[in-house]
């Protein structure tokens, strides 16, 4: 356990050691903030209502900006891993006394730590001036804790989409593909409140929402009853992919060929 | 004349080798292009979902949106394709890697802009083009008012982040600083300027000119202006003129690391 702490304070001081670098990747959610205020004014504004389907204009905004959150700051373990692979760092990685699976869960957790905090900051200060004082303290409470199922659904999918460097080398474009449907069967750039009924009951099969819908909305508007139930299905969702991405593991430990030295 | 031929030779050339490398990854190649189409359509269906329920947005539609992104996307991967080195000209200059193109007697913004190409930018080609045709704007006067939109919209993207990038010069590494202006101009050109209140429509249309690049492009498609029209044309001229300007400013204050580099 100390040396997966370890790993996580190394990558925490790597990020503090170029502040002007990591300050400037926190504008972005200002930048996206600023942009959804002015397409989400408008709406509401035109649609002469307070509400659109239970959410008023400042739900919306302090929904996208825990929803950007989460995206900034997901680990991008699938571009390590596929680096490792293909220029073959990845013999070092696999002798060193530690598993591969966990150095890397606490290399992304360290890289994330950071990164979320700051830019719950500055969308924090943004969404305030734009949308009003931020949800109570309940929703805080909830999305803190989903938010660790979420993190936990995303670093699976990253991982596992790292390992398949093992089969094809070049894994950006499946990062790509998994980035849109977090986007939209996730609910990052629209709340499934907002979808047709048909596309919510397709979402809500998959194990997106519950990386981003899930502790957005209770976030916004927080529920007991819908807490338990959003976080069980996450946990199984949780339960489900940590065994998948097990399993692939030991399928690429197979294939794997280390040319040299 | 007879030098702008012989530039002209040049860029076809060094296209044709860009090209070359490109097919020697066939699949790579082809992988990058299908997926980038996949990733477009996937992004475009917000404004599916979105336009399913307000139909009407500040007299945008979903039809005036697959414009915006069909001119926004041909834009950007024409830029990315031809001239891939126009996102990451920071990294080129801070990492003293212009000493190969200053040695050679070409002009050296343009060989460096398209000394690379992003192979997933023909994926963005095709994907806006696509976009174009089915959003109901496929006339003959529509197809020509598209074909120039894409240019001014090239122009101004590549000229945009050239001038960003060559603070590289004078402030050093500016990589990060790129890479937000890089998003904002991307992200802001997707979305129809009629949204913002003034204020931010004029520093949309000058000091980061993504209005140029999706909006009023988009309107000019629509219906022909000479407002529109000029706005485009004089926006692509002065970002062009500056961001030549600016580089070969920098250019001057540019010291070589010594540094050992192979260009491939």
């Amino acid at each position: 356990m100390q040396k997966y702490l370890a790993i996580i304070k190394m990558q925490v001081i790597n990020n503090i050691a170029y502040p002007g670098d990591f300050l400037g990747r926190s504008i972005s959610i200002g930048i996206f903030l600023f942009i959804f205020a002015g397409l989400w004014g408008t709406t509401f504004r035109i649609a002469g209502t307070d509400s659109i389907n239970g959410l008023t204009f400042a739900n919306m905004m302090w929904y996208l900006m825990m929803a950007e959150t989460i995206e900034l700051g997901r680990p991008r373990t699938n571009r390590i891993i596929s680096e490792q692979v293909k220029n073959g760092e990845v013999a070092y990685i696999l002798n060193k006394p530690y598993n591969f699976l966990l150095y890397h869960f606490s290399f992304g957790l360290g890289d994330s730590l950071l990164r979320v905090g700051m830019n719950i900051v500055v969308g924090l200060l943004v969404a305030w001036l734009l949308a009003g004082p931020p949800p109570s303290l309940l929703g805080w409470g909830m999305a803190l804790v989903t938010l660790v199922g979420a993190w936990i659904l995303h670093f699976c999918m990253m991982a596992l989409i790292g390992l398949a460097a093992f089969l094809v080398e070049e894994t950006n474009s499946f990062e790509l593909i998994y980035q849109k449907f977090v986007f939209v069967l996730g609910g990052m750039l629209l709340p499934l409140d907002m979808f047709p009924e048909w596309l919510q009951g397709v979402a809500r099969a998959l194990p997106f929402p519950y990386m981003m819908y899930t502790p957005a909305r209770l976030f916004v508007k927080p529920d007991v009853e819908l807490f338990w139930q959003m976080l069980g299905i996450q946990w199984l969702w949780v339960a489900a992919l940590v065994f998948l991405l097990a399993i692939a593991y030991r399928g690429s430990e197979k294939v794997l060929t280390v040319n040299g030295g | 004349m007879a030098v702008d031929m012989k530039t002209i030779q040049f860029l076809i050339a060094l296209w044709k080798a860009n090209l070359q490398a490109a097919m020697e990854f066939r699949s790579a190649f082809l992988t990058q292009v299908i997926f980038m189409m996949i990733n477009n359509g996937a992004y475009f269906m917000f404004w599916v979902l979105y336009f399913d329920k307000f139909k009407v947005v500040q007299g945008w539609t979903l039809q005036d949106m697959m414009l915006l992104y069909g001119i926004a996307a041909t834009a950007w991967g024409t830029a990315a394709y031809f001239f891939g080195h126009f996102t990451t000209l920071a990294e080129v200059i801070t990492q003293g890697r212009l000493d190969y193109y200053l040695s050679l007697p070409k002009p050296v913004l343009l060989h460096v802009l398209a000394s690379r190409s992003i192979g997933s930018g023909m994926g963005d080609i095709i994907y806006g083009i696509g976009s174009f045709i089915i959003s109901g704007y496929l006339t003959a006067d529509g197809v020509l008012r598209f074909v120039l939109a894409v240019f001014t919209g090239v122009c101004i993207f590549i000229s945009f982040l050239t001038i960003i990038q060559s603070l590289s010069f004078w402030l050093g590494n500016t990589v990060a600083l790129s890479q937000i202006a890089l998003s904002a101009v991307l992200t802001f050109s997707l979305y129809p300027s009629a949204l913002f209140n003034t204020s931010t429509k004029f520093v949309l249309l000058t000091i980061i000119p993504a209005a140029l690049i999706g909006s009023v492009p988009a309107e000019f498609v629509r219906a022909f202006t000479w407002q529109s029209l000029l706005q485009i044309s004089i926006g692509a001229f002065v970002f062009l003129i500056l961001a030549v300007t600016v580089f070969h400013s920098g250019l001057r204050k540019y010291e070589s690391g010594s540094a050992i580099q192979v260009e491939v």
